[in-house]
């Protein structure tokens, strides 16, 4: 458990930083942030004894057993090692980071990135389940992919951080594949079982190799996955050494060191981390030589380091093991050093590059202490770490691998030492160069480092020394379960690994000593990885462009080709397992025939619909094709439905009507001029896809029609139930109000929902016709006062003053304003007879509304008729008296109160049966209260009236706002 | 007889989306209108038993055969439904008619790259 709250402890860290960066100063911060991660550091030392043994630190705590993941912990020494190293250098990044920004949201946003990664990177090594290791294996690249981007303005940061990101997750999703088929080989998705096993011989040993590998190379920048490196090198300087250095591209080479007891000794395994390795290592180390950007060297020998450890990992036996982790530990004091040591010099001198740099060892004396340190180490002289690791790892080469692996091996290391040299004498030790104007400017701009700038740095160099003078009490513990020969030792005699070593230094030297020879010697272009990987996404983008030539912004196109592809997939799904027999269509009686009629109607109707041009017309025969359905309900026998038919197709005809006469002339006009007007393809293409949907869906219907449930179903005990359960006659009722009166419930909710919708989308004005807007409305309430606008009082008269103004000095407001006047004198329908029978007849409909409420439970029509039927009569009076009077005159109809009073009683009348311990919307028969004429009183009563006031109130909302003269004719 | 009813919304189906694909958007909202029409067909077609008398209680005492009312329930509220949503499609086409200017759907082409 302290394990898992250790690992998870940077997250809170990362957390924190942004509220605490604000109220603390900035050395506090960088302080309290590097203290907590040394004491994560010394945390994870307490462990040690315990894993020194070869034993594990496990702990598991489930987190999603249906996916196999859990927070599990396995802590051997492997994972222990890298603990420390990802705490400890974090500890020394924390320190150096407080100082090497100088900006707080600077500082602030790092440290967040840091810590992040700093826990992803710790749950990566301490994971015990395969997934949680591949999620904090994707947390590093991410954050990774934030750091590199950390000065996002650069357009070389984007495009690095793109191409790191674009390589690691890619290889990542190698990765889970072939963390997938692992778990899936031996049984189980924790290390701690996998670990025991050998999957060598197993038929997906292939597969999860290759993923694997794919992944690891990848993430630890081999070739040729390994121009990312470099490009890497756009982040700031704190992060190029903690990421791309000492922590997060060696995760790779942790995973192929875990990977190695389970897949490992395979010529597959073998073969191919030696070869990659080896090329990884010989081409890092060379193309060291060409560049001249401190950083850019660091990153490429850091590329032929990784590529040295993947080659050891691959030797048979086990034997790469120890030299790796060795490695390891020296790479990432050294390389950490170096890496902050060049961010020193860059942040002192502003510039990165060789041939500008030099004699600064005069002004940086710990600096270049720190460096000659760092390098030694990195040469591979004793007695620093670095010279053992060397000998470690050619002492196997020697044994375990070809004599062409040795000679890469020893040349990669004359090239490394070589580019150390280089660069430890030119950055501090020979003269400045020689421009003197260059000089002036360099030392104008040089500014000695703080001291938190070099402490870090010389702690990593000085540590590097001291491991190797101390081995046996540092390092020893951290590897001790790989000790198989006994204890190590720093110097083990005249032998041929450090005759080789030898070699080695003494060619670099004199490689060193000749530099201004080859440096003159310009290579041959070799086509590179990276220009691979560019011409990929050239290629992407390019046939994205291709793709997008498709949208022509059409929305018919748009529509066309979704009909297409649905009709394509579910003709190649549906139509291979459809049988049919032939079906006799019987005309058995007159009611028959009278719904075939009425069904030729509809088809017919529909058909005219389509044909007219008018729109009037369309409707019109639309509404036609409605009401013929409303028949066939009639003859099926279904009243109830058959009412709701008729009256939802009145007014839906009503509403287009209206809408019509919303829109201006001129622009129907031009659609209908150009209906008929398409290219002849076009019509046919139509054609084509309408009618293939409609033979599908014709098909699907005759399926379903075919292969109904027979008599048994649950209708036969509604039909049963209904008296009983809730005295109701009518069935249909019954089932709406009570046995599924939720649904209804919802039904008006949906109602006064789209009701609303059409409320927000009508009215708002026009941005930029607000003021129009304004002012039609303010007169439209002063003309509802019956304000008389010739002789108006006086703050009326200046406001109309001020908008008359308005009004004549715009032309379109001007427009409107006569539109709007015009309009008035346009009511024809508003003869004395329409009027005399609107108002007549809205007090009717709503008589005939409460009939049906009353008698909803026996005889058809129920509260939604009502509803609709009220509705009706409101749509009358706005047809023949317009917008203004029906406002006017109708002050009780406040329709958005109506919808909220009756969603309220619906909810209370269900709610109330809650109280009393009754189910949800439970009927309830109130027998006591008599009423006159065979009426009945029940909570049913109350929905119905619930259901009649939302649709009352939707209904007059919808009409009021297609109605409202604003929505008048804008050309 | 109710394969008629299928092959009837087959068609009807066909020529909503016939209508659908206008170049007119207020034919188009019409041809929604059309297709829920043709739903509302099948969904009659599909009930469990043709019926010689309405749904009531006192109508089953008579021991004649009562048409379906699940499917009738279900119909009413796809029916106030699709009323709902043609009154939403009708204040959409006319948001459309104010703000650019057409109702023709290839003038409403600012969906491209």
């Amino acid at each position: 458990m302290p394990l898992l709250l250790l690992g998870i402890a940077p997250f809170v860290l990362a957390a924190l930083v942004g509220p605490a960066s604000g109220r603390l100063p900035k050395n506090v911060l960088t302080w309290g942030l590097t203290a907590i991660t040394a004491a994560l550091f010394v945390g994870f030392l307490g462990y040690v004894p315990e894993v020194s043994t070869g034993a594990a630190a496990t702990y598991v705590l489930e987190w999603v057993p249906a996916l196999n993941l859990s927070l599990s912990v396995y802590v051997d020494s492997l994972a222990l090692l890298f603990t420390l190293l990802v705490t400890g250098i974090g500890a020394l990044i924390a320190l150096y980071t407080g100082h090497y920004f100088d900006e707080i949201p600077d500082v602030r946003r790092f440290y967040q990135l840091l810590f992040i990664f700093m826990g992803g990177m710790l749950v990566l090594v301490m994971s015990g389940n395969l997934f949680t290791l591949f999620i904090g294996w994707e947390t590093t690249s991410i954050s990774s992919f934030f750091l590199i981007s950390f000065k996002g303005k650069a357009e070389a940061a984007r495009r690095g951080a793109m191409q790191a990101l674009v390589v690691t997750a890619g290889g990542g999703l190698a990765l889970l594949l072939g963390l997938a088929l692992l778990g899936t080989a031996a049984g189980s998705f924790e290390l701690s079982v996998i670990l025991g096993q050998k999957l060598q011989d197993h038929p997906f040993y292939t597969a999860i190799a290759i993923l694997i590998f794919i992944g690891c190379f990848t993430k630890s920048a081999q070739w040729p996955f390994h121009f990312w490196l470099p490009g890497a090198m756009t982040a700031p300087t704190p992060a190029s050494a903690y990421l791309h250095s000492a922590t997060m591209v060696k995760a790779g080479v942790y995973l192929l060191f875990r990977m190695y007891p389970v897949l490992g000794d395979t010529p597959l395994w073998s073969g191919t981390l030696l070869t990659v390795g080896l090329i990884t290592m010989g081409v890092g180390a060379f193309v060291a030589l060409r560049h001249t950007d401190l950083k850019l060297i660091l990153a490429f020998s850091t590329v032929s380091q990784l590529g040295a450890f993947v080659a050891l990992i691959s030797l048979p036996g086990g034997k790469g093991l120890l030299p790796t982790l060795v490695g390891v530990l020296a790479h990432a004091m050294y390389k950490g050093a170096l890496f902050l040591i060049a961010g020193t010099v860059d942040h002192s001198t502003g510039t990165r590059e060789l041939p500008k740099l030099g004699g600064l060892a005069h002004h940086m004396r710990p600096l270049a202490a720190a460096a000659v340190l760092a390098g030694l180490s990195m040469a591979g002289l004793p007695p620093l770490l670095g010279f053992l690791a060397k000998e470690k790892l050619l002492e196997v080469m020697l044994t375990g691998a070809s004599t062409l692996a040795l000679i890469v091996v020893v040349a990669s290391a004359l090239f490394t030492v070589t580019v150390i040299t280089i660069l430890v004498w030119e950055v501090f030790f020979r003269r400045a160069p020689a421009p003197a104007t260059d000089h002036h400017a360099d030392e104008h701009h040089f500014h000695a480092p703080s001291w938190g700038l070099q402490a870090s740095p010389a702690v990593l160099a000085i540590l590097s020394l001291m491991t190797g003078l101390l081995l046996n009490p540092l390092v020893d513990p951290l590897v001790a379960p790989y000790l198989t020969k006994g204890p190590l030792q720093l110097w083990a005699g005249i032998n041929t690994p450090f005759l080789l070593s030898v070699i080695a230094v003494v060619g670099g030297l004199g490689l060193f000593a000749m530099r201004g020879v080859w440096r003159r010697i310009s290579l041959p272009k070799v086509p590179q990885a990276k220009q691979v990987y560019d011409a990929a996404i050239r290629g992407v983008e390019r046939v994205a462009d291709v793709l997008l030539t498709s949208q022509n912004g059409k929305i018919r196109y748009y529509l066309a080709a979704i009909l297409t592809a649905v009709i394509l997939l579910a003709s190649t799904a549906g139509l291979t397992r459809v049988q049919f027999s032939p079906q006799a269509i019987q005309i058995r009686s007159g009611s028959d025939v009278l719904e075939a009629a009425l069904l030729g109607l509809t088809v017919g109707a529909t058909f005219a619909s389509i044909l007219f041009k008018r729109h009037l017309l369309a409707a019109i025969a639309l509404g036609v094709a409605g009401y013929s359905v409303g028949g066939l309900f009639l003859l099926e026998p279904a009243p109830d439905v058959a009412l709701v038919q008729f009256l939802v197709e009145t007014i839906g005809t009503v509403l287009v009507i209206i809408m019509l006469s919303r829109i201006s002339a001129p622009e129907r006009k031009q659609v209908i001029d150009n209906l008929w007007n398409q290219t002849r393809p076009g019509i046919i293409r139509d054609i084509l896809i309408s009618s293939l949907v409609g033979v599908g869906v014709g098909l699907f219907s005759l399926a379903a029609v075919l292969n109904r449930p027979n008599r048994d179903t649950i209708a036969e005990w509604h039909l049963e139930n209904a008296k009983q359960a809730v005295d109701a006659a009518d069935v249909v009722a019954a089932i709406l109000t009570d046995f599924r009166g939720t649904d209804t419930v919802i039904e008006i909710m949906v109602f006064g929902m789209a009701a609303l919708g059409i409320l927000t989308l009508l009215s708002t004005p026009e941005p930029g016709r607000a003021l129009q807007f304004r002012a039609g409305q303010l007169l439209q309430r002063l003309r509802a006062r019956g304000v008389n606008l010739a002789a108006p009082t006086a703050a009326e008269k200046k406001a109309t003053q001020d908008i008359q103004q308005v009004i004549e000095q715009e032309p379109d407001i001007k427009q409107e304003m006569d539109a709007m006047l015009a309009e008035e004198g346009q009511k024809i329908l508003a003869t004395p007879l329409t009027r005399v029978v609107a108002t007549l007849m809205l007090p009717v409909s709503l008589l005939i509304a409460a009939a049906h409420i009353a008698y909803g439970a026996n005889a058809p029509g129920d509260g939604f008729t009502a509803g609709v039927v009220g509705g009706l009569g409101v749509a009358v009076w706005y047809v023949v008296f317009g917008y203004d009077e029906t406002k006017r005159r109708l002050r009780w109809l406040h329709p958005i109160p109506l919808i909220g009073a009756g969603l309220g009683l619906a909810i209370l009348n269900a709610v109330v049966p809650l109280l009393f311990g009754e189910a949800f919307l439970r009927h309830t028969g109130l027998k006591d209260v008599i009423l006159p004429a065979g009426l009945h009183l029940s909570s049913t009563t109350f929905f119905e009236v619930a259901i009649f006031l939302t649709v009352l109130g939707s209904t007059a909302l919808i009409l009021e706002t297609i109605a409202h003269p604003q929505e008048v004719e804008t050309m | 007889m109710n394969v008629l009813f299928a092959i009837t919304t087959g068609i009807l189906f066909g020529l909503g989306v016939f209508q659908l694909l206008r170049r007119d958007l207020i034919k188009s909202a019409m041809g929604f209108y059309i297709l829920f029409t043709a739903v509302n067909l099948l969904f009659l077609a599909v009930g469990a038993y043709n019926g010689i008398v309405p749904a009531y209680t006192t109508s089953v005492a008579d021991g004649q055969q009562p048409s379906d009312p699940l499917v009738q329930a279900l119909l009413l509220t796809a029916i106030v439904i699709s009323f709902g949503m043609y009154a939403v499609l009708l204040g959409l086409v006319s948001v459309t008619a104010r703000r650019y200017k057409t109702v023709d759907p290839d003038g409403v082409d600012q969906l491209k790259k």
